[in-house]
């Protein structure tokens, strides 16, 4: 039901730009120094749940402006053509904003318990300026810095977090990376001994922490609220078949924005040495998943269950490695690798674990942790399905272990369940349950085809498949993007969960649970995007 | 034991209604099979290797001659490939005809500073040639290695690299009907120049290219580097910067033959040939008088029915060495390759690809040059997006390239691309900061 006619208007307005179509569609120059671009985005989600199309339920009706620009401003050592800058020779700045409006909230009355908490965002998201200076180029400002061999998965792409809090992980990171305010320094070195087209990055972010996002308020449709009932919060703790009522203390102790104690840093050598393309990164910085350690339980006076937890976000040191190799003859592949290994990922102790086990008490450890992801691109003829383009087939093999682990590690699968005293539901009542072990050794592995059809391209359908062969959970993705016009992209797509067998959750957010009553998170996603 | 991966069995009963309709729309997409085009001319190869064997006998275009529909028996059907005429002629076709030129190399091309220390294998593959002259400036009919060598002097050409390129493709189906439209630039240096190379310890490097959209959006600031090297043994290397990605990935360079980006041409097809000699056998089919853009005034309009070929252009009488090529591979989508190449200049005027499933046309292109010494009187178009000097041009006596037509007979569907191509010199500081892997490693966004 429509809450408010002024916003079916601020609706209409977002998208008058498709309705009256610009006559640009490509970069807009303004005068011969600035350009822009952009697009608007149509986004529609309905949760399918476990019946597709007869349980559906509009989860978002996402609308998204996005306006970019380039202003060059320095070109050939002239700054606005009439200053010499000496050894600058070239200096740009660049903007990306983004304009958010999620029309579902004035459509459904069950979000208005969210208090519009996702419903718009208007952000500079991006904004920096870069100065070459040959062989040295400085990039300054809110940016995005990627790193790393590997797609979709964390290991070296550590350096901005991501907001997982309108669609989890599950759009192009470009869009949900958190930029943030940072230096980049590049050198530009070249050959040395046999070492080709060498560089040394350095980024400096001095001030700008900030964590992972992940919504955890109630319907909204990506909270992560572990395994157990989606609509509520534990208030209880059995103990001996007695049920108390439960609070928990929060002391939030992840590092304050805006002081330089924080600052975080790092540095990449990348070159080429007989034709391995090759890179050795080191990053220092914060965690950007949280770790919590329990600074006290116990009953206090009135039988209530206090516990005070305290949320911190400890320093990482992460080393790694990079290569990639196209291999023209044998398997006509372009091999990719990439390993780290991260100091003081935090983790939870299950309670209750040995002093050896967790020596401080308190619940929380960092520990060391390896990743190793191989990875395979190959362009591949299929003459069956495709004639005249091949199919671009990419496959990973992502194996995460913890160096130091112990059996009492935990997960974050948390189960909220009513509470049963003596074998009776007491109304109203509800505990959290945690029975989710880490396992030593996590593994996952990824497949994408992609191609496309029609005379000239126009239709490029995807399929993406991913599976965890511990817990046996998987995902796919289905996905038909038609490129109806120069300005105008329509896209339709479906997620959905599924496990060979079993009910380990595993730690990728695959499997079937995800698509069960409750979490629904099997999807049919229609965009439509206007492009200029 | 082994295990199936099945779907749980409350999905099973759950998904008919989406999913049994998604293989009928996806097969109903699969099945969309191509129309043959054109049939109305004999488009076969052995039709194509009979006009290169018997010449049909007309009367000599005169410069100055606007050749329409009407002179096509007498003048045209001589001196315009026969797999082409389905397209080049039609009722208001207009051609005007100049007097064929000779076009000076650039000064010192072929002189002290060119690498005559090369050799040539048994595939007719050159080795150890690092430019500054064409490797084989005398081409003889008797040699048997004669395709290989005319191929070699034109992917060695001067005028080939070292320039600003910014292009506009147009995609268009039969009757015009425009289907994509795309802005990308091309920079390319050549590094192997004789004896010396452009950037001193990269010797190893024939030249170097980066290349970046512009739009559509879904396209603009997705960039490619790629390396080629003086070793033809060696595959190029390459570099796909994506936005969405924001990081460069290694690309794969031996797979030459799918289509790209929905253009009507393969990597293979670049100038006619930007394959490898050894994964070919190659015929010299002798020379051929051919029509050919070779030095239009400006880039050409497009017309025809579909709009798809050069229209109200210039063309000129010039002799083509005519090149079979026959891929080894079984899996190749060509029987037959034929080339026609500027026995003056090397740069490829026609390229025709037969299909190995029934040896009907399947591809073809044709080129538009423009000479640089013209560039100063008589300037081509001017990039709808951007603006050059092009008096930079002036002076290094090469040709530059102003686009090109590709046809797929099969869907039937062309690319139509205009070049606003001007060249450019590099210092060896520049190039070495400008075509470097630091520089793929962020883009527009």
């Amino acid at each position: 039901m429509l809450k408010c006619r002024f916003y079916l208007a601020k609706f209409l307005i977002l998208f008058s730009s498709i309705l009256f179509p610009m006559l640009s569609w490509g970069i807009i120059n303004i005068g011969e120094d600035i350009e822009l671009e952009g697009f608007v985005k149509a986004h529609n989600i309905m949760k399918t749940g476990a019946r597709p199309f007869n349980d559906g339920e509009l989860t978002h009706q996402r609308n998204t402006a996005q306006l970019e620009g380039k202003y060059y401003f320095l070109r050939e050592g002239t700054a606005f053509n009439r200053f010499s800058t000496g050894p600058i020779e070239e200096a740009t700045f660049t903007f990306l904003g983004r304009a958010v409006y999620d029309s579902v909230y004035d459509l459904r009355d069950s979000y208005d318990v969210l208090n519009d908490r996702g419903k718009e965002e208007y952000k500079i998201r991006e904004a920096f300026v870069d100065f070459m200076m040959p062989p040295f180029t400085l990039r300054l400002g809110r940016q995005q810095v990627v790193w790393g061999e590997t797609d979709n998965f964390r290991a070296l792409d550590v350096i901005n977090p991501l907001d997982r809090t309108w669609h989890g992980t599950r759009e192009s990171w470009e869009d949900i990376r958190i930029p943030l305010w940072m230096a980049r320094g590049i050198w530009d070195i070249g050959k040395i001994g046999p070492f080709e087209e060498t560089f040394l990055e350095v980024i400096v972010i001095p001030d700008d922490f900030q964590t992972n996002k992940v919504a955890t308020r109630y319907p909204r449709p990506w909270a992560f609220k572990g395994i157990g009932l989606q609509d509520e919060n534990a208030n209880s703790v059995l103990i001996d078949n007695t049920l108390y009522d439960l609070n928990v203390n929060v002391i939030d102790s992840s590092p304050e924005k805006r002081e330089l104690s924080n600052v975080q840093g790092g540095f990449r050598f990348k070159g080429i040495w007989n034709d391995v393309d090759f890179s050795v990164n080191y990053f220092y910085g914060f965690s950007q998943t949280p770790g919590v350690k329990v600074l006290s339980v116990g009953l206090d006076q009135f039988d209530t269950f206090q516990t005070t937890v305290e949320v911190v976000n400890p320093r990482i040191n992460v080393f790694g490695v990079t290569a990639s190799y196209s291999e023209e003859k044998y398997t006509q592949s372009v091999i990719r690798l990439e390993t780290t290994i991260t100091k003081g990922i935090p983790v939870s102790i299950a309670a209750g674990a040995p002093h050896r086990a967790d020596p401080d008490g308190d619940g929380f450890d960092t520990a060391h942790q390896s990743v190793v992801m191989i990875g395979l691109d190959r362009p591949t003829w299929i003459p069956a399905l495709n004639s005249l383009r091949t199919f671009f087939l990419s496959t990973q093999f992502f194996w995460r272990r913890y160096l130091d682990y112990n059996n009492y590690y935990q997960g974050s699968f948390y189960d909220v369940r009513p509470a049963v005293v003596n074998g009776s539901v007491v109304p109203d009542r509800f505990v959290s349950v945690n029975n989710d072990k880490l396992d030593q050794d996590e593994f996952v592995i990824t497949f994408s085809a992609s191609t496309s059809y029609g005379r000239a391209g126009l239709w490029k359908p995807q399929f993406v498949f991913a599976y965890d062969p511990r817990s046996t959970g998987a995902y796919n993705k289905i996905k038909m993007e038609y490129l109806y016009s120069k300005s105008l992209v329509f896209a339709a797509e479906q997620h959905f969960y599924w496990r060979e067998s079993g009910d380990d959750q595993g730690p990728w957010g695959l499997g079937s649970y995800l698509g069960e009553p409750g979490i629904r998170r099997n999807e049919t996603v229609f965009t439509a995007t206007y492009q200029f | 034991m082994k295990k199936c991966i099945k779907f749980p069995p409350t999905y099973l009963n759950q998904l008919p209604g989406f999913l049994t309709t998604l293989p009928l729309l996806m097969a109903a997409t699969l099945l969309w099979l191509p129309a043959n085009s054109n049939a109305s001319e004999d488009q076969s190869y052995q039709a194509l290797r009979d006009w290169i064997d018997n010449p049909p006998t007309g009367t000599q275009a005169s410069p100055g001659q606007h050749l329409t529909s009407g002179d096509r028996e007498a003048v045209l059907e001589a001196l315009i490939p026969q797999s082409a005429w389905g397209y080049y002629f039609f009722d208001d076709m207009d051609m005007e005809i100049t007097a064929t030129r000779n076009y000076p190399v650039p000064d010192g091309w072929g002189g002290e500073d060119m690498d005559t220390d090369f050799a040539v294998d048994e595939a007719g593959t050159l080795l150890d040639f690092t430019g500054g002259g064409y490797p084989f400036p005398d081409i003889s009919p008797d040699d048997p290695k004669a395709g290989q060598k005319v191929v070699q002097n034109m992917l060695w050409r001067p005028g080939a690299n070292d320039y600003d390129m910014p292009m506009v493709t147009w995609l268009r189906s039969e009757g015009g009907k425009l289907d994509r439209v795309m802005e990308y630039t091309s920079t390319n240096a050549t590094y192997a120049r004789g004896k010396e190379s452009l950037v001193p310890g990269y010797e190893e490097v024939k030249s170097k290219q980066v290349m970046e959209f512009r739009s559509p959006r879904d396209m603009a600031g997705a960039k490619d580097m790629s390396i080629r090297y003086v070793d033809h043994h060696k595959e190029n290397s390459g570099w796909l910067y994506m936005p969405a990605q924001r990081k460069p990935r290694r690309t794969l360079a031996s797979e030459r033959t799918g289509e790209l980006m929905g253009m009507d041409m393969i990597r293979e097809d670049s100038m006619g040939f930007g394959g490898k000699t050894y994964e070919n056998n190659w015929t010299y089919l002798g020379k051929r008088k051919v029509l050919a853009t070779i030095n239009v005034s400006t880039n050409p309009e497009f017309g025809g029915p579909s709009q798809w070929v050069p229209h109200k252009a210039r063309w000129e009488v010039r002799d083509a060495h005519v090149i079979l090529i026959e891929p080894k591979a079984d899996n190749h989508p060509y029987s037959h390759r034929i080339v026609f190449i500027d026995a003056e200049t090397y740069w490829t005027h026609w390229m025709f690809a037969f299909d190995k499933q029934d040896d009907q046309l399947l591809r073809m292109n044709q080129h538009f040059l423009k000479y640089s010494e013209d560039f100063g009187t008589e300037p081509p178009e001017q990039a709808p997006y951007i603006k050059q000097d092009f008096s930079k041009s002036v002076g290094h006596k090469v040709f530059l390239h102003l686009g090109q037509v590709d046809i797929n007979a099969k869907k039937p569907h062309a690319t139509l691309t205009h070049c606003y191509t001007n060249k450019r010199e590099f210092t060896a500081a520049r190039a070495k900061q400008f075509y470097s892997l630091r520089n793929m490693i962020s883009g527009r966004r």
